[in-house]
């Protein structure tokens, strides 16, 4: 070998060596950025034109309401509703009359002072329909909170008071359920960028503050250091929609996320054991659950949608399938509410007594039932589990599976005759949620009663629920309520998953809260 | 050649007018209504049909594809419905990512399938000849998306060599060495479907080239090997190859799409899913344009360098 080739192939060498040290090494982090693989890409930023917990993961770190739910505690039932951008509220005597004493020294993103005059411009733009600031999207989101509203005022400058229709004692929190959320959004940002511009540029007075967006890719936002309560610890959160969970295990395992959320369940306890940290909540605030068609020959029968109840084993699907990261429900109050009571078994698994109750109901062999629910991954082994069971009992169930927005659509328009029942995952952490599945006049149109359950009994008692100031007896009047309908068995609670979210050894401070989103001002990344 | 040109380049209207027309009345007959997205399962009724009034939703659908067709014509492809981006703003950087993966598997595909083919192919029978097929065989097989799991466990997880997914480093901006890094796993995963067709090919071409008379009676003459292969095997096997090479990019550019979703690539294929899936008939419909436009002009490139090659295809 020559000296010349000698020299040549040891440059080569060294070249590579250097080029494989430069692919290797990566780029040095931030530090105290988090990365956070989520299952998709959240919707726009516009706390008034949007919903699903997704997106609220995000706006909720950017955008603030008068009220606030304390998300810095697990081992509570319900999170607490704290002070936020007010101070204090007042609720007159007949429960019409909400009076906010506003934060003084509290400034949007964008630099605008908070006052009731922004306060005032944020109810026009989602309720007050003659203002120029009305934004009609925002109004049809925020429509749970905003169709009880009959009038804002500002009383000073940092006065406002709201009066409502009628009383309603779960209206604070509903406002925080719902499907839009009625937060606070610079009204400089609005004028400048126009309503629909403010989805590209969120701006609020949360701990962190919006920097970028790249559509699909990620969302970044960077700690607000002019922040008015405890400052976040981490200096930056990127957001990154990872749709495929394989592809979110990988970077976790690799060190490119610190944060997944939705683990496919098989795959958590070898992350467990290999050092990454898994956090439940036993207290999520959703329950998973099927509508009975009452619609349906079969279903009108009582026998035959106890039948079914009895006929399913969530206890096995929750330890089975979920491996310990789910729970078997029984009544439609989800363990998040105040009104949850642990020890309520409406139906327990029993496909002995199924058979006897559909022998009765004439149905010893020949029932056949078409279950409608959408087409996703992980939901697809707890229902052909479900057909499994049933058809243990004698009931051929044919499953109709549709993609996503098909499905929402038929879901949202009411079951027709032909199907039995369907499916969703859905629920907030205030128990006035089950009016919107159970209540008679929450049947489609207009409403998401699918099933067409009607008992006049139920909706005196929601009623009477909503005009309740009293939390104790509140509470025991929403346990009647799910007593009768779990006694009519108009739906099948199945099963929760407990929100599981595996993290890094490197991240501290994080929170899973009885809430489907996050307060992300605790977290810090080593 | 121009005219050549000129009549492939007016065939592309007629194929992107179809492309639109049927995308149109597939989103259209697709089940699923883009109000309830927009405004959540509470929405009354009356916000409903508003919406749908704003969105122009309740025209006639002659009247609605030939706004939009009018609009594409003057160069504006709307907002997107879902994202309130404007659409060449959200598509193009998408498209371009694409590309760049196509182009890279391209170019790894094209290596290792010209490369393989033509040393499989002079070596007939050989033991590297034996084993190209069957491992072109296998290759060519596998379902990339199975593929690009595989490689990531062993790379990314295993040996920690290279990234597991996106475009860049999610912290940083590492510039292009980044973007390299990030490339690598997905345009392998992509390339070695296509490489592998191409392999067999090249290889199958050239073994009929190099079998001619005219080849047996040139290598009689004393002719070199490498002045064989250029002037007389190498010439006439390449229309072909290349033709089967251009098949492969349009394969290259669905298959990129596959890929996308396994790397979290920033492409065209994850906006083409969250558009179907949310409806947002304005990005679907310049996104399969894209897509469409790309294949075509892929083809025509294609048949002009065949063109080139043999001048008798040009009245072909």
């Amino acid at each position: 070998m020559s000296r010349r080739t000698t020299t040549l192939r040891a440059a080569l060498l060294a070249a590579t060596t250097l080029a494989l040290a430069g692919l290797t090494s990566g780029v040095a982090r931030a530090a105290g950025t988090l990365v956070w693989g989520m299952p998709a890409e959240t919707d726009i930023l516009d706390p008034h034109a949007t919903g699903g917990w997704s997106t609220y993961q995000v706006t909720y770190q950017i955008f603030e309401g008068l009220v606030k739910e304390d998300l810095t505690k697990a081992d509570v039932p319900t999170p607490p509703l704290v002070p936020a951008l007010a101070t204090s509220w007042e609720i007159s005597p007949d429960g019409t009359v909400y009076t906010f004493k506003l934060r003084p020294g509290v400034k949007f993103h964008d630099g605008t002072p908070f006052d009731a005059a922004a306060v005032k411009f944020n109810f026009e733009r989602f309720w007050d329909e003659s203002s120029p600031n009305f934004y009609k999207k925002a109004k049809a989101f925020v429509i749970a909170y905003t169709k009880w509203i009959k009038s804002v005022e500002v009383v000073d400058p940092m006065t406002v008071r709201v009066t409502l229709k009628a009383p309603n004692y779960q209206w604070l929190r509903i406002g925080l359920q719902s499907y839009g959320q009625p937060l606070m959004i610079s009204p400089t940002a609005v004028k400048k960028y126009g309503n629909g511009g403010i989805a590209l540029h969120p701006i609020g007075t949360g701990p962190f503050r919006f920097v970028e967006r790249d559509q699909g890719v990620k969302t970044v936002l960077e700690r607000n250091p002019d922040y008015w309560g405890r400052p976040a610890k981490l200096d930056r959160i990127i957001f990154r929609p990872l749709q495929d969970p394989a592809t979110r295990v990988n970077a976790l395992e690799n060190g490119e996320i610190q944060m997944m959320s939705t683990p496919p369940w098989d795959e958590i306890q070898r992350l467990v054991g290999e050092g990454f940290k898994l956090s439940t909540n036993a207290n999520v605030p959703y329950i998973n659950f099927l509508h009975l068609n009452f619609k349906n020959d079969a279903m009108k029968d009582i026998r035959v949608r106890k039948a079914i109840n009895m006929a399913i084993d969530r206890e096995g699907i929750a330890h089975d399938i979920y491996h310990g990261t789910g729970r078997a429900e029984y009544g439609m109050l989800s363990p998040g509410t105040d009104a949850y009571d642990p020890t309520f078994k409406s139906y327990s698994y029993d496909p002995e007594g199924a058979k006897k109750l559909l022998a009765e109901a004439g149905h010893a062999h020949d029932l056949k039932l078409v279950f409608e629910l959408p087409q996703y991954g992980t939901g697809e082994l707890v229902e052909t589990w479900i057909q499994r069971d049933l058809k243990k009992v004698g009931i051929d169930v044919q499953l109709k599976k549709y993609e996503w927005i098909t499905y929402m659509g038929k879901w949202a328009g009411g079951m027709p005759a032909s199907v039995a029942f369907n499916t969703i995952g859905w629920g907030m952490s205030t128990p006035a949620w089950i009016d919107i599945v159970s209540r008679c006049d929450s049947a489609p149109p207009g409403g998401v009663n699918s099933g067409w359950y009607c008992n006049k009994e139920v909706d005196k008692l929601l009623d009477a629920a909503i005009l309740e100031r009293d939390p104790v007896k509140m509470k025991a009047i929403y346990q009647k309520a799910n007593r009768l309908i779990m006694d009519d068995a108009a739906f099948v609670p199945t099963v929760d998953d407990l929100q599981p979210m595996l993290l890094s050894p490197k991240v501290k401070g994080f929170v899973n809260p009885p809430e489907d989103w996050f307060d992300l001002s605790t977290v810090s990344v080593e | 050649m121009g005219k050549f040109l000129v009549h492939r380049l007016l065939g592309v209207l007629p194929v992107m007018f179809g492309v639109s027309v049927i995308i149109f009345l597939l989103m259209h007959l697709a089940p699923g209504d883009v109000t309830t997205v927009l405004l959540g399962p509470q929405a009354t009724e009356a916000a409903k049909t508003e919406l749908r009034h704003a969105l122009g939703l309740d025209q006639p659908l002659p009247l609605q594809y030939g706004r939009w067709l009018w609009r594409t014509l003057h160069g504006d492809f709307g907002v997107s419905i879902a994202t309130q981006l404007h659409v060449a703003a959200l598509v193009l950087p998408r498209f371009v990512n694409t590309m760049l993966l196509t182009v890279a598997s391209l170019f790894l595909a094209i290596v290792i399938g010209y490369g393989a083919g033509l040393f499989a192919a002079l070596r007939t029978r050989s033991i590297f000849d034996r084993g190209t097929m069957v491992v072109t065989l296998l290759a060519g097989s596998t379902p990339p998306f199975w593929l690009g799991l595989i490689l990531v466990l062993l790379f990314a997880i295993r040996l920690r060599w290279l990234p597991v997914s996106g475009m860049t480093d999610m912290a940083g901006d590492g510039g292009a060495l980044d973007v390299l890094r990030h490339l690598v796993l997905p345009a392998v995963t992509t390339a070695l479907g296509p490489a592998a067709i191409i392999t067999r090919m090249v290889r199958s071409s050239l073994r009929e080239a190099l079998e001619r008379p005219h080849v047996r009676v040139a290598r009689a003459k004393g002719l070199s090997r490498g002045v064989l292969l250029r002037r007389h095997v190498i010439l006439n096997a390449l229309p072909p190859i290349v033709t089967i090479t251009g098949l492969q990019l349009g394969y290259l550019i669905g298959g990129a799409l596959l890929t996308e979703v396994v790397f979290a690539w920033p492409g065209l294929g994850s906006l083409l899913y969250d558009s179907i899936t949310a409806r947002d008939m304005p990005a679907v419909q310049a996104t399969t344009l894209l897509i469409a436009l790309a294949f075509v002009l892929v083809n025509i490139l294609v048949d002009f360098i065949n063109v080139l090659l043999d001048p008798r295809l040009r009245d072909a």
